[in-house]
């Protein structure tokens, strides 16, 4: 997507749910960074997925983001495209947002039937 | 419609009748029936009505949006409030797996007389094994026509020749006479929370989601909501006039899970005894692996992992942990020898409390235009939500007063 976006677009994907050029889960959109919010004309940089992105996210999201671990940024420019669902134009892997499936997919995937 | 279409409908319409009745069903509508008589019918049926309008919504929500209610319940409300409905559900979710877990293994001790506590490990690797293996369909048939053998109850109901003008009389509603008020009360409040489980709905709108739905499929929707938890409705009558007509007037609360089956033997001998025990634990058994998924949905769709009984276990490989975590739990729960019939009644009054939670933001994505388009909901499905929201609201706030004034319903 074009890199000026409208601030208004991107505040409404909050919380949506990321898929990934696979079409597979990827997380999701739990908090945004934005440049130039006290200028004229604020620009959405990042999408921040996980961890520490909740912390800005209600009670809740606070206690939620102590326990675990770093935020994963994912520059606007990999984003594809915005419908009910935000896709992005890489896999999961590439971008770093596959840690949480893939680390468990090795474990689970040793079990017979998996 | 072929024929062929017809009946894989019809053997839909089973498996929801058969997995109608869970736990919750068996302890409340056996104990409203030993401590009321007839007098609570009337909120089975408002109970059922109340289940199918807001299943036919989700299922709706599934197969126009081709999402589950929970992924949009945090779109829709938020991080805050989509977080606190995920903490009740997935409590209430536990509570309720572990409830069921624990009725699998009386069963179990009913039908093979091992210790209860070896029955427990046992009945869950059972479970588990189940749910590993069997793709979703032959899960849901499996535990759903063999839940079926519940049927047994309707037929003793009849044998036992209850005052049928008695019975019709349980149908109107508000008659109450005799006997405490607030115990009254208690048991409609518990009816309907266990008529109106929250992960009954969550996994009816996460299998339409698996099942592949799509706008075509909304009147299998209708039909399915509609006739599957009506027709089901009927195991919850059954073991109400059961219960009416053979503990009530002997002074027996069956505070067992034990002793409904014991009905069937007294009217139709060891056969009867048998089908009850059997169709108890599959009935109870797929409520556990409802619940247990359910639970995994939930925090899937929250956290955006990738999700679903569809894909290889390694494929979703959180989710396949999130449920297998759930039973672990629920075992756990089990084994330090809480009472399942008491744990049963607490899970059921807790989901009537988080009940709001579940059900207004599925009102507000059915009405959403966003999501929905044209198949909003109509003014009928609309003021049915509205009614049965506010009824929701009010037996959320009465319920744990009821319960402690109550004793849990001794009075």
């Amino acid at each position: 997507m074009s890199k000026v976006v409208d601030v208004d677009i991107a505040l409404s994907i909050l919380d949506h749910q990321l898929v990934d050029a696979d079409g597979k889960n990827c997380g999701k959109v739990d908090d945004l960074e934005i440049t130039g919010l006290e200028g004229d004309a604020p620009e959405v940089v990042e999408i921040l997925v996980g961890g520490s992105a909740w912390r800005s996210r209600a009670l809740f999201g606070r206690l939620a983001a102590s326990l675990s671990g770093d935020a994963v940024h994912v520059p606007w420019h990999e984003v594809d495209s915005v419908t009910s669902v935000v896709r992005l134009r890489r896999p999961a892997s590439e971008l770093r947002l596959d840690r949480g499936d893939d680390r468990w997919a090795r474990i689970i995937g040793k079990v017979p039937g998996s | 419609m072929s024929l062929r279409k017809v009946l894989a409908v019809a053997l839909g319409i089973l498996s929801a009748i058969g997995g109608f009745v869970d736990i919750g069903d068996l302890v409340f509508n056996t104990q409203a029936g030993a401590t009321v008589g007839f007098q609570l019918l009337w909120v089975v049926v408002i109970g059922v009505l109340g289940i199918t309008v807001y299943s036919e919504m989700c299922g709706r929500v599934s197969a126009v949006a081709k999402r589950p209610v929970f992924d949009l319940v945090r779109e829709r409300t938020g991080f805050g409030a989509g977080l606190a409905t995920l903490v009740a559900s997935e409590v209430v979710n536990l509570m309720t797996c572990a409830a069921e877990v624990g009725g699998v293994a009386i069963t179990l001790q009913l039908l093979a007389g091992l210790p209860y506590r070896v029955l427990i490990p046992l009945g869950v690797l059972g479970l588990v094994l189940c749910a590993w293996v069997l793709p979703f369909e032959w899960l849901e048939r499996t535990f759903g026509y063999l839940g079926l053998c519940l049927l047994v109850f309707a037929v003793a109901a009849i044998k036992l020749h209850p005052d049928w003008g008695q019975v019709a009389h349980g149908f109107v509603p508000g008659s109450h006479h005799g006997g405490s008020l607030l115990v009254y009360l208690y048991f409609a409040v518990g009816l309907l929370g266990a008529a109106m489980t929250p992960y009954e709905v969550y996994f009816y709108s996460s299998g339409a989601v698996e099942d592949g739905w799509g706008p075509k499929d909304l009147g299998l929707n209708k039909v399915t909501a509609i006739l599957g938890y009506t027709l089901g409705g009927f195991l919850s009558f059954s073991l109400m006039i059961v219960a009416a007509v053979v503990f009530l007037p002997q002074g027996i609360t069956p505070e067992l899970l034990g002793t409904p089956p014991l009905v069937a033997a007294d009217v139709l001998g060891q056969v009867g005894l048998l089908l009850a025990l059997v169709g108890i634990l599959f009935a109870v058994g797929g409520a556990a692996i409802e619940t247990s998924f359910s639970g995994a949905y939930n925090l899937a769709q929250f956290f955006g992992w990738r999700w679903g009984k569809k894909e290889r276990h390694a494929g979703a490989p959180r989710f396949t942990l999130a449920w297998l975590v759930m039973f672990a739990l629920a075992m756990v729960i089990v084994m330090t020898g809480v009472d399942p019939v008491k744990l049963t009644e607490y899970s059921v009054i807790f989901s009537v409390v988080a009940l709001p939670l579940t059900y207004l933001p599925i009102l507000l994505i059915a009405n959403d235009r966003a999501y929905m388009g044209g198949h909003v909901n109509g003014k009928f499905a609309n003021v049915l939500g509205v009614v049965y929201l506010v009824i929701i609201l009010v037996i959320a706030v009465a319920a744990i007063p009821l319960m402690i004034l109550t004793n849990g319903g001794q009075g």
